[in-house]
């Protein structure tokens, strides 16, 4: 902002201060989930004109969807289902005889409730490998949580 | 160098390419390999040549012929982390909430791309996926299991 051309005659310490009331309003906003109409009363509270006022709700909208993107939290494991099958065939290869785990992890998400969920093959030692490390982190969060 | 034409050593490289795929496809025996070739009218020389042809490379064909049978994503490896989720964003409440939470890293391999995938999880929910898998875990070694193994053989 320092560097545009239009702004060049404005005291830099006051265009900060300028900018970060911007930030800091639109972060807010995006905090209470505020809507356009909400946004516009509280502005016009503050005495803004309404061009003002109309201009910054067009900005925020911009902002709005990069908000709601870093709201976002991971998706959510609430259970497994497994199987257990016994490959004996395929039609490019016979007699394979080969167990393996069909794991499926039923996940939600925290903003749209429904997700595909997460399916994977493994074979016997994989799926010690993966519960081994799973154990890791509960015994883990077992002494965090005696701390 | 060999004084053949091109389409002789064509035909020559797709027909042994053929006997030695169909032959790890379907795991025949030595007997059975030596059999079939006999008809061909070799030298007994080159019979054995292709016997030993089979047996070295019967493994490695075998693996190759596996990747192209149809597959769901497979586990490659798993991370994990724990985390205290002091409270989201969207809430300002007065008080400060610690949820402790484990984020896990999932990753897949899917005909030679990597994914990885980022999950989270509760402590509770933690502990039911790993009593639930081990239970998966001890099914191999039930006499159910091991009867069918041993009777598919």
């Amino acid at each position: 902002i320092l560097d545009d051309p239009d702004l060049k005659d404005i005291d830099p310490t006051v265009l900060k201060h300028c900018h970060a009331a911007a930030a800091t309003c639109i972060l807010e906003a995006g905090k209470q989930k505020a809507d356009i109409s909400a946004i516009s009363t509280c502005l016009e509270d503050c005495k803004l004109d309404k061009e003002r006022i109309e201009q910054f709700c067009t900005e925020y909208q911009v902002f709005k969807s990069i908000l709601t993107y870093l709201r976002r939290s991971p998706l959510h494991i609430t259970d497994v289902s497994w199987r257990l099958e016994y490959q004996i065939k395929s039609n490019q290869l016979h007699k394979t005889y080969q167990p393996s785990y069909l794991v499926t992890l039923n996940v939600e998400n925290s903003d749209s409730g429904s997700h595909p969920d997460v399916s994977f093959s493994c074979t016997m030692e994989q799926l010690q490998d993966l519960v081994g490390k799973l154990k890791d982190a509960a015994k883990s969060l077992e002494r965090a949580t005696q701390m | 160098k060999l004084n053949i034409g091109v389409d002789t050593i064509q035909h020559g490289v797709e027909g042994l390419t053929y006997l030695l795929t169909e032959s790890s496809k379907l795991m025949i025996s030595e007997i059975d390999f030596q059999d079939s070739i006999h008809v061909l009218g070799f030298s007994d020389e080159l019979n054995k040549l292709l016997l030993h042809l089979y047996l070295d490379n019967r493994k490695e064909i075998r693996s190759i012929l596996s990747e192209l049978t149809p597959k769901l994503p497979s586990y490659h490896s798993l991370e994990w982390r724990l985390d205290v989720q002091a409270s989201s964003l969207a809430s300002r409440s007065l008080r400060q909430q610690i949820k402790p939470a484990v984020t896990i890293k999932l990753h897949l391999n899917q005909n030679e791309d990597q994914t990885a995938q980022v999950l989270q999880t509760d402590p509770s929910t933690l502990l039911h996926l790993i009593q639930q898998l081990e239970q998966a875990l001890g099914e191999m070694k039930t006499n159910h299991c091991r009867r069918i193994v041993r009777n598919m053989k």
